[in-house]
């Protein structure tokens, strides 16, 4: 009782995974940008601002990165209907990741603001430099190549990530690989043409990442 | 990071490529012989399945399957399964046969087999606060808010009947009960018998219920395709169980009533 691997049930629902795999990307990319923003912002507050807001990031920091991102969509979800607040299920996945990529990128560009010399501080004030353009021709050059690898990591994870959306009625590619698994019982077939999206996803990612890198902030990455 | 990503896609997706596939299902005989049964129970469909106090699963489907295990002489091992991934764990050979309203059709047939029926289920609408609808056609519009789960026999049946109606699928029943109460939608089609124990949780919801005329399904033991020698066996004790009148006594112990529709004993159902 050998099992047959049978590709031709699955093939005719290759466009609806790809527009599935599109959904997912656009997930990953929107909370990718979010967690940006909030992450930038975090970052400066604990790289440089007053206590009391730096204890409040480092409250949500830790909060966001010491539970499952699963459980915070679970959260917003299902639990903040109790409180009269209802977000659709692709709003509730967009915002549980935004606020999850936000703690993990508030602690790698912590890292890469305090990962700046001091001497080239000093160096830049000597030489005149306004605070502006200490920032934008010291500060940011050295920064941004010291932390494209990590963010472009934390991009390819958050593309992976996206998958647990298919939980909250999101159909994304796992979402319509459930659904079609679920009319053929293909499971082989579909999750490993499944997998060669997933591949195929996260791989342009990393050579578009790779190149800006390169290009942009001289910041070398190995791609294989 | 980025290279060790990609070495471990590629292994991964090589190995489910190649070495995934050939998983034999036990003979009747390697059961025998090993001294016990896998069956796949789905614990959110009480009271076929659900954690009891001492988080253990139990329910019908449990105590059927412990019949099944007492006429073999062998021990028995409950699975866990859910209805996405049921079909899955028979095929892969996690369990030797799997319960839980596993509703037996041909698109089905064509991967598993199904034995002689164990229960019957009807589909019926329910509702929260919406009117009473009289046809199927008065649902199929795009008010009605379907919130299904996915892998469901349902599913495919609103894909044609209904496909107008907004549909969202979720990966269980307290999900999809849940999501209901908090007004994602308005309308679950299934087997509603299952699902008191999670509306009678939401108090302040209005639930109502309409039964319409659908076919009813028969729910069998699935096995693995070609595993002849287990389903042979299983038809004939799921036929001393309803003969004997074993199978209607654990119904009533735990429905509280007589199955709606009960299965005509002629020669070939």
């Amino acid at each position: 009782m050998n099992y047959t691997l049978q590709y031709g049930q699955v093939l005719p629902y290759l466009g609806y995974f790809a527009g599935g795999a599109l959904l997912s990307l656009q997930i990953a990319f929107l909370s990718f940008c979010g967690g940006l923003v909030i992450g930038t912002g975090f970052a400066s507050v604990t790289a440089f601002g007053p206590r009391p807001l730096r204890v409040l990031v480092k409250v949500y920091v830790t909060a966001f990165t010491n539970t499952p991102q699963l459980v915070q969509i679970y959260f917003l979800y299902f639990a903040l209907p109790d409180a009269g607040i209802l977000l659709s299920s692709y709003q509730a996945v967009l915002i549980g990741m935004t606020l999850n990529a936000g703690a993990y990128l508030t602690e790698i560009q912590r890292a890469g603001f305090l990962s700046r010399r001091q001497t080239e501080m000093e160096a830049a004030e000597v030489l005149g430099f306004s605070r502006w353009q200490q920032i934008r021709y010291v500060i940011l050059p050295h920064i941004a190549k010291v932390l494209f690898p990590p963010l472009a990591n934390q991009y390819i994870l958050m593309t992976l990530g996206t998958s647990m959306a298919a939980v909250f009625g999101v159909e994304e590619l796992t979402g319509r690989a459930f659904n079609v698994n679920a009319e053929t019982f293909r499971s082989v077939e579909i999750f490993s043409l499944v997998a060669v999206f997933y591949v195929v996803i996260t791989f342009a990612a990393t050579l578009a990442l790779a190149l800006i890198g390169r290009l942009a902030f001289r910041a070398r990455m190995r791609i294989l | 990071m980025l290279k060790s990503a990609w070495v471990a896609a590629a292994g991964f997706l090589a190995t489910a490529l190649l070495a995934a596939p050939p998983s034999e299902a036990r003979s009747l005989d390697a059961i025998i012989k090993s001294g016990s049964i896998r069956v796949g129970v789905n614990p959110t469909l009480p009271p076929l399945g659900t954690y009891d106090d001492k988080n253990e699963i139990s329910g019908f489907d449990v105590e059927y399957a412990k019949e099944i295990a007492d006429k073999l002489g062998v021990k028995l091992e409950v699975v866990s399964v859910g209805s996405p991934d049921r079909i899955p764990f028979v095929t892969s050979d996690r369990v030797d046969f799997v319960l839980g309203g596993m509703t037996r059709n041909s698109e089905r047939a064509k991967v598993i087999d199904f034995t002689v029926p164990v229960y019957t289920e009807g589909l019926s609408v329910l509702q929260t606060g919406g009117t009473k609808p009289k046809s199927w056609n008065e649902l199929n519009t795009p008010d009605t808010k379907l919130v299904e789960v996915r892998g469901t026999t349902p599913v495919s049946f609103i894909k044609e009947t209904l496909p107008k109606a907004q549909l969202t699928l979720l990966d269980n029943y307290p999900d999809a009960v849940r999501a209901l109460a908090q007004g994602r939608g308005n309308t679950i089609i299934d087997v509603v018998d299952y699902l008191g124990s999670y509306t009678k949780t939401y108090t302040g919801v209005e639930w109502q219920v309409t039964s319409m005329p659908v076919d009813v399904d028969y729910d069998c033991m699935g096995v693995a395709k070609g595993n002849s020698s287990l389903k042979d066996w299983l038809d004939i004790a799921a036929f001393e169980l309803e003969r004997s009148g074993k199978r209607g006594e654990l119904w009533k112990k735990w429905f509280g009533l007589d199955m709606t529709y009960p299965i005509p004993l002629n020669p070939y159902f």
